[in-house]
């Protein structure tokens, strides 16, 4: 491994290929490029074969999880991430900010070298006298370096470190993500200074104050899909309830079955009332009994503005089933933010969770989240000219730090400062030197998401030949030598390996460390026992000054302002991937620009409507931005997401929204010191300007059509006539209809519909068989119950199959060429008071329709039926007429309007080159990832063998955290979607009404009300 | 390539070539006019440099390896049997035989181009042959399948073994079109589904 | 052909004022003299527009089909309506010629060679619709059935390549039985003209020389034409009504469709008749040949196609209504009330309610009158079929993927030009071939030199062109 990574000239040379030709395949030249160079190697690396896919693992620095990735390589290029199923975290899955890492590193407008800021202007520069320059300013600051990171592995931190203390130096860190009052919290309940690990696996009644633990809570994908094992029903008819306590549903919000709308900051006092009535019985609140006396029920209520019988009932269903609580998360970070995370511990352990839900030794995150509390220190220390050098790696603070904090005045005051970003950001824009620093899966390094795991990260190719970077470790190295202060050995490789040496020898196993370092480098993570310590169950004594109560908010503006964490940008680290910025809000379904959530009521109050834009005025300044009206937000409260408005990244992310931290003070939360986010009120006026979002949204009713139904638990196991005869009036929305009647409501022919969906006869087959007998018949089963709409599936499709994106005016248009679309249903969602909630989230692909509307209409054949049971799209016979577009009912097919495939390079090496690239006057939608299928027939052909169940898996089951999506072949009676096609929650969407007979099976969302009439 | 290499090319050319097919090596422009003008010479003798050069950076006569020397194919396209591509061999097989004094040679000609090979060697850079055969970019050719399937490489390729200049078969043979592919698929009653080679 | 009687009997209702086969020849032919200023003025616009059409057409072959307004879920827009409208418009003529004369109405002479030109010049311009809104022009003719190495044919269950073969069809049928009505008028423009154009006339006359055989044999194809091109008339609309009813989508998918487009063409057709006539009978001075009689029978016609039409619409609403099917019930209330409400209502007043003035004889026999309302009737036979393709596909079955479509100025710029494409050729054709049917005017006209005495017959006067028949 090593010695060919340190041998560049490789896998750079076969780069060149993929330059010249193999970027994927174009439908553009069909004849013979004699002209075209086929460029092989010097010497053939060991672990490539041409035209067949090499994979190396990594891990994701997306965010500070540390999930464990796999990465496809096609002749020394990077052409798709994926989740590393060894590893602990992730377990195979990946979300959708995970898959956008890939357009960073392809992106167009990285750095494409050192540069040098000369009177204002940004001048190339060598690497060399770079770091002869910064080694020079660091000799001559005397000490006074400062280095502002973001959260970074232990060899990275460790290697910072040794530099900062030989150079003479501090290291404060800067993550937009952190849950530094929990942290605290937990410090003080427990007096372990940790993030607990909250196990969601076996708990019956989960409840949570707000953390969006399936967008960006601490480990979304590892929590996402711990709550789909347990929310979601098992074959016993059980399912874990979700309550969801806050003023405003994110999408975690939206996959509970309640909703309490308290008002912002009343998590302690709700969280209290519970634990008081629960410690009532039980009672084991050690040191906060009397707190508890405080907070009865009514207190709660009272603060609240609930039903006393409401805290009391939630309380009674929180103690009487295996239970967990989380707290606030990052949108609910108030000024008394620690203290509602005390309030939830305590909640916890009167339940007697903490060891066993909430665990705080095992699996406990120990990612170090510092407070913003260092920052503010360093920035007076750099307004007061105490910095000579500062050094800014991996983090934006310039953008993603409220204005008022003063850090840019301070910044721009500190005379040399270097940026090592790796493409432009609004810190290095004011840096003196930038020395971009490689994407992570161009160099090495390791995490260590909880105590005992330990992951590495290594290049998965030579860095792209575009952009000329080095790894900002090696860089440090070097410049300690040059500033003659040097540091252990001369690469951040040796490093990594020293560090896993002595980890090596801690571990003391047997095998030899090449043998044991291969093997870590091979399955990407090393596990060890964490010594075993006791779970500290009981409560310590608090040793900080704490109030509970509901917090003060600045200002006397009409609304409160939630300024949440984005799924899709987190805190604008991946703003400018194309693929983020199109894919829409799982929430409000708007693309590229930014957007202010009003409730309809307050909206109708204010006289504004979707896409009228309003401004917001805080105390601490004002925005414009168009109103996206959202019933699952409280009247009181208004909400903008983070990671919008960048000014000076990349060409994709600039201009989109705005910076939500403008309107936010620089305050630091006490104890925990954590920058507050929902601390002010606002004010909205309406502008009389209107804007067109980019949505995808057509309606959020399903105006009675059953598109997504639901089954109320009570009535699982009782309907005789399950599988594909599931869904009778009042289910499915359609009565029985004998089969003339269904075809004279659209089916094509006489098609025989009796039987099972694998018995259907097949279209297609006059076209020819595969070689044995035993053709596979390829189907889907997508649980509803399960799926979150978290849209990881969307991004995992779009890198696999090369689906370009079309930007913000052809979304508006409603071109977006998404080969998933997500819908969003609203059922029950009422902000005025606790309840039912119901939303309903169905991912829609192409359904493969065994008697298919498109493929009569096609006029050259280009849509039609595979032996194997497809609905095959002939690209190159396509003459673009749209007819199978507007036949199909489920609107999955989607044109190319114009060569949307025209990336700017290198962002086009991302292509997978096993899949033709579609230029104008192409229809194209979900082939069921054919290409992997063909893949996996050729090998087991080639093989001798029979294809096993679950070889075959498309991208969006690859990469589904919920684990909601099952693909195989349906003729295989053992196959698990032959199976999930019998259960009694599967339909088939519209089936009953026009006959398609699809190949994608839904099992239906799984409801503790009653759903009563047709529309559900 | 530098230009030292280029004016060594034109010394061989100039050398092997009578005055009459000079013209085809100077047009660089249609390589295959000019092989398979010349293609006849180099069957029948096997040995055939000069011509080669119009088209490729060396001349490598698939007539003396594949031909009088009996190589297998897949001794260089080393991937054909597993993978979907067939591989171009890395310099490093060449110098596997012509490693300096390994294999002798009998002409000079012949000479002069393996030592072109070895400076590449040397040089650590890759020769940029120029490509041949090529189906189009929305066609998938699973090279592993046909092979498994127990088919010669020259039923696609043609009589690889006697080209001194590789080439595209003549029309007659087989044009690489899509109905020739499935005028082979309906003879072999093998599957003709659109998606087994286009997707 | 009728016997001289019936035929004078016919003539003499039909044109009072005419009592001279010599004036027909004079009247007519003078419409092929050297054009004025109004013509060139017309036909200069007609050009711009043809020029608006190819160039607009070119950009979107350059820039890719993205510049139209056509989006997802709206996959067809102006561009199929405007297709639909020019097939409806061509329906006239060959309803007209051909089943008129089948019926022996007694006023089509006069008018039907208008028609004629109409239908082969409307489906001229409609049949360039279909290359124009595919989004790979360059790959079309795979459209069409030929024999290759891949063992590729087109999709026979598609309609769209029924609709080649039928537009097809129709094209060569109704212009041969254009051109073939014309022979014995081009015999008599070649007698009359001179240089170039006499040149032109006789080749086109085919040597055309009025012998009692031609006519018998004229007659005899004639007949077989019309009998052959009659069905046709039906054939057509059905098929391309069939585009939409043989799709499942709201508001497409339903049995009514085939008798209603053809209805509708028929509608939309005499209409563009009318529109027509009006302003050539007043700068040709044709009030002798388009008498009021003609107008009154063509409003008829519009009048009663209109009531069919109208009943249609009602069909659809109430088997929307009575189907109980929320995609369909919901898709035509969306139709009356939703985005499109406009479009539907422009539809509904212009060929439902205007064209009830017409029950009146006054409004019938008021020519400003029926210009008036066949203007207002083409704009919404327009509108008809935008609301049909737009609206339907703008609400299908899933509402999250529910659209809108806005079109675009191109796509604009093509439909515009399109109308400049069709009078480009009718302007050429009113000036190089006799827009009325002289041959056959002349049979229903009572001829003078048989009731003149003596051996001296009317020959030296129009020598090629004597009525047959006798």
């Amino acid at each position: 491994m090593s010695a060919d990574m340190s041998s560049g000239i490789k896998r750079r040379d076969f780069l060149k290929v993929v330059g010249v030709g193999g970027v994927g395949a174009g439908l553009t030249g069909c004849s013979t490029e004699s002209a075209e160079k086929l460029l092989p190697y010097v010497v053939p690396p060991e672990d490539i074969t041409p035209g067949v896919a090499t994979w190396y693992t990594s891990t994701c620095n997306g965010c500070s999880a540390g999930c464990g990735m796999w990465v496809r390589t096609r002749e020394g290029r990077v052409v798709k991430v994926e989740g590393n199923p060894n590893h602990p975290v992730s377990e195979g899955a990946l979300c959708q900010r995970g898959h956008a890492s890939l357009q960073a590193l392809y992106a167009p407008d990285r750095y494409t070298g050192p540069m040098q800021r000369v009177n204002g202007e940004l001048q190339p520069i060598s690497w060399d006298e770079a770091e002869a320059l910064l080694a020079e300013r660091i000799q001559g600051a005397a000490g006074n370096v400062l280095f502002i990171g973001g959260a970074m592995g232990p060899t990275m931190a460790d290697l910072v470190d040794q530099f900062l203390s030989s150079v003479g130096g501090s290291r404060v860190e800067w993550e937009g993500l952190n849950e530094a009052p929990l942290r605290e919290a937990t410090r003080i309940a427990f007096g372990r200074d940790v993030v607990p690990h909250y196990e969601f696996e076996g708990a019956e009644f989960i409840l949570s104050f707000g953390a969006d633990f399936i967008e960006t809570w601490v480990s979304p994908v590892q929590y996402q899909r711990g709550f789909a094992r347990a929310a979601g029903v098992d074959d016993e008819g059980r399912k874990g309830e979700f309550v969801y306590v806050g003023p405003r549903l994110n999408l975690t919000g939206q996959n509970a079955d309640e909703w309490v709308p308290i008002p912002a900051g009343g998590e302690a006092a709700v969280a209290l009332g519970m634990a008081s009535v629960i410690a009532g019985r039980i009672g084991n609140a050690g040191p906060y009994a009397e707190i508890l006396q405080a907070y009865s029920p009514e207190a709660a209520a009272e603060a609240t503005g609930l039903e006393a019988a409401t805290i009391r009932e939630l309380a009674d269903r929180f103690q009487n089933a295996p239970s967990v609580a989380m707290g606030p998360g990052v949108a609910g970070q108030h000024r008394n933010a620690t203290a509602a995370n005390l309030a939830i511990h305590i909640l916890n352990s009167v339940a007697g969770n903490v060891g066993s839900r909430v665990r705080l030794v095992e699996n406990a995150q120990s990612a170090p989240s510092r407070p913003y509390g260092e920052v503010e220190a360093a920035i007076r220390s750099m307004a007061s000219g105490g910095v000579g050098v500062v050094m800014v790696h991996g983090t934006n603070p310039a953008y993603g730090l409220p204005p008022a904090s003063g850090f840019n005045d301070a910044f721009a005051g500190v005379p040399f400062k270097v940026s090592f970003a790796t493409e432009p950001d609004e810190t290095a824009a004011m840096a003196d030197l930038i020395l971009p620093d490689r994407h992570f899966l161009e160099a090495w390094g390791d995490a260590s998401p909880r105590p005992g795991v330990y992951s590495l990260q290594q290049p998965a190719m030579e860095s792209v030949p575009h952009f000329d970077s080095k790894q900002t470790g090696d860089v440090l190295l070097s410049v300690a030598t040059r500033a003659g202060s040097p540091v252990g050995p001369a690469t951040t490789y040796d490093h990594l390996r020293n560090r896993w040496q002595s980890l090596h020898q801690s571990v003391g196993v047997a095998q030899d460390f090449e043998a044991w370092w291969r093997g870590a480098l091979k399955s990407g993570v090393v596990e060890v026992p964490v010594p075993a310590t006791e779970e500290p169950v009981t409560l310590r004594q608090p040793d900080a000054a704490l109030i509970f109560d509901t917090p003060a908010f600045d200002g006397d503006g009409e609304f409160v302002l939630m300024v949440y964490p984005s799924s899709r940008f987190g805190d604008g680290k991946q703003a400018n991937s194309a693929w983020m910025q199109e894919l829409p809000d799982p929430v409000s379904k708007i693309a590229w620009h930014g957007w202010i959530e009003i409730h309809p009521a307050a909206a109708e109050r204010l006289g504004v409507d979707k896409g009228d834009v309003v401004t917001v005025t805080s105390p601490h300044g004002a925005v414009e931005l168009p109103v996206f009206t959202y019933p699952g937000v409280r009247e009181d409260t208004v909400a903008v997401q983070m990671g919008m408005g960048r000014q000076n990244s990349g060409r994709y992310a600039n201009g989109n929204g705005v910076n939500a931290m403008t309107l936010l003070p620089a305050e630091a939360e006490q104890p925990s010191g954590g920058l507050v986010h929902l601390a002010t009120r606002v004010s909205v006026v309406p502008t009389g300007d209107v804007y067109r979002l980019a949505t995808i949204e057509g309606s959020d009713s399903q105006s009675g059509r059953g598109i997504a139904p639901a089954a109320y638990i009570g009535s699982l196991g009782h309907s005789e006539d399950a599988g594909y005869e599931g869904e009778g009036e009042g289910e499915g929305g359609y009565e029985e209809k004998p089969l003339e009647e269904m075809q004279m409501l659209g089916g094509f022919g006489a098609v025989e519909v009796e039987g099972k969906a694998a018995d259907w006869p097949l279209p297609g087959t006059e076209r020819g068989d595969y070689a044995d007998p035993e053709t596979p018949r390829w189907a889907m089963a997508i649980d509803l119950d399960k799926c979150t709409g978290c849209s990881a599936c969307i991004v995992a499709c779009q890198s696999e199959n090369n689906v370009a994106f079309v930007g913000e005016d052809q979304v508006r248009m409603g071109r977006d060429l998404g080969w998933i679309r997500l819908e969003r249903y609203y059922e029950t969602v009422d902000a005025s008071h606790a309840g039912t909630l119901d939303v309903r989230h169905l991912p829609m692909l192409c359904q493969h329709c065994n008697n298919a509307p498109c493929e009569p209409v096609c006029p050259v054949v280009a849509a039609y039926h595979t032996p194997d049971g497809l609905n095959g799209q002939v690209y190159n016979r396509c003459v673009g007429t749209r007819y199978c577009a507007n036949n199909c009912p489920y609107k999955v097919r989607v044109y190319n309007w114009y060569s949307y495939a025209d990336v700017p390079e290198p962002l086009n090496w991302q292509y997978n080159p096993d899949v033709t690239i579609r230029n104008t006057g192409i229809m194209e939608k979900c082939s069921f990832c054919v290409q992997r299928i063909r893949e996996v027939q050729n090998k087991a052909v080639v093989e001798g063998r029979a294809i096993a169940d679950g070889e075959v898996v498309p991208a969006c089951q690859q990469s589904c955290p919920a684990e909601a999506i099952v693909f195989g072949n349906i003729k295989d009676s053992t196959s698990r979607v032959a199976e999930l096609a019998e259960n009694e929650r599967t339909y088939r969407v519209l089936d009953k009404l026009i006959n398609t007979q699809p190949a994608v099976h839904y099992l239906k969302k799984v409801t503790f009300h009653e759903v009563e009439d047709a529309a559900h | 390539m530098g230009v030292t290499r280029k004016i060594g090319i034109a010394a061989v050319v100039v050398t092997v070539l009578a005055g009459g097919s000079l013209a085809f090596v100077q047009d660089g422009q249609d390589a295959n006019a000019a092989a398979q003008a010349a293609a006849p010479a180099g069957s029948s003798t096997g040995d055939n440099y000069g011509n080669d050069a119009g088209i490729q950076p060396i001349a490598f006569p698939h007539a003396i390896h594949a031909g009088t020397n009996r190589i297998d194919c897949a001794y260089c396209h080393y991937s054909a049997e597993r993978s979907v591509s067939a591989g171009i061999p890395p310099v490093s097989t060449c110098m596997g035989c012509h490693a300096a004094g390994k294999v002798q040679v009998q002409s000079e000609q012949g000479q002069q181009q393996i030592e072109m090979v070895q400076e590449y060697w040397n040089d650590g850079e890759t020769i940029p042959w120029v490509r041949i055969h090529k189906v189009a970019d929305h066609v998938k050719f699973p090279h592993m399948r046909h092979i498994n399937a127990g088919l010669d490489c020259t039923q696609c390729h043609g009589p690889v073994q006697e080209m001194g200049v590789l080439q595209q078969p003549d029309p007659a043979w087989g044009d690489g079109k899509m109905g020739w592919c499935i005028s082979c698929h309906v003879e072999q009653d093998v599957s003709r589904d659109c998606t087994v080679c286009h997707y | 052909m009728a016997t001289l009687t019936e035929a004078q009997k016919r003539g003499a209702l039909a044109h009072p004022d005419v009592d001279l086969h010599e004036e027909v020849n004079r009247d007519i032919l003078k419409m092929l003299s050297a054009p004025g200023k109004g013509w060139w003025f017309l036909f200069s616009l007609a050009v711009l527009g043809v020029g608006l059409m190819f160039g607009s057409w070119g950009w979107q072959i350059y820039r890719g089909i993205g510049v139209s307004g056509l989006t997802s879920p709206v996959g067809w827009g102006a561009y199929i309506t405007t297709f639909v409208f020019w097939v409806g418009i061509a329906h006239s003529g060959t309803l007209i010629s051909a089943i008129l004369f089948l019926f022996r109405a007694p006023w089509r002479q006069s008018i039907y060679r208008m028609a004629e030109a109409m239908t082969v010049f409307g489906v001229m311009t409609a049949g360039l619709f279909p290359l124009i809104h595919v989004g790979r022009v360059w790959h079309a003719y795979w459209l069409i059935p030929y024999p290759n190495a891949r063992y590729l044919w087109p999709n026979f269950r598609s309609p769209l390549v029924w609709d080649v073969f039928a537009v097809t069809t129709y094209f060569t049928v109704s212009s041969v039985f254009f051109y073939l009505g014309m022979v014995p008028d081009m015999a008599a423009a070649r007698d009359k003209a001179t240089g170039f154009r006499r040149k032109l006339y006789r080749v086109i006359a085919l040597g055309w020389r009025g012998t009692d055989r031609q006519w018998h044999h004229f007659g005899k194809a004639y007949l077989f034409l019309a009998a052959l091109a009659t069905p046709l008339v039906l054939s057509v609309h059905s098929v391309v009504s069939w585009d939409f009813a043989m799709s499942i989508v709201p508001g497409w998918h339903a049995t009514v469709f085939a008798p209603y487009f053809v209805a509708g063409a028929i509608f939309s057709g005499v209409a563009m008749v009318i529109t027509l006539a009006v302003p050539i009978r007043k700068v040709f001075g044709l009030e002798a040949y388009l008498t009021t009689k003609h107008f009154d029978a063509m409003a008829k016609l519009v009048m009663l196609t209109s009531m069919i039409v109208f009943y249609a619409y009602l069909t659809e609403f109430f088997m929307a209504w009575y189907s109980g099917e929320p995609p369909e019930k919901q898709m035509f209330w969306n139709r009356l009330f939703g985005h499109y409400w406009w479009a539907t209502w422009i539809m509904l007043i212009c060929n439902g309610m205007i064209p009830l003035m017409l029950w009146f004889k006054r409004v019938r026999h008021s020519i400003p009158a029926l210009f008036a309302i066949t203007i207002f009737i083409n704009i919404g036979m327009w509108f008809e079929r935008f609301v049909i393709i737009v609206t339907s596909l703008s609400h299908e079955f899933a509402p999250f993927a529910w659209g809108v479509y806005r079109p675009s100025l191109t796509e604009m710029g093509i439909v515009i030009g399109s109308f400049g494409w069709f009078s480009f050729w009718f302007l050429l054709f009113i000036r190089l071939l006799p827009p009325v049917a002289i041959a056959e005017l002349k049979e229903v006209i009572p001829p003078r030199m048989r009731r003149t005495s003596g051996g001296h017959d009317g020959h030296d006067a129009v020598p090629a062109t004597a009525p047959a028949g006798d």
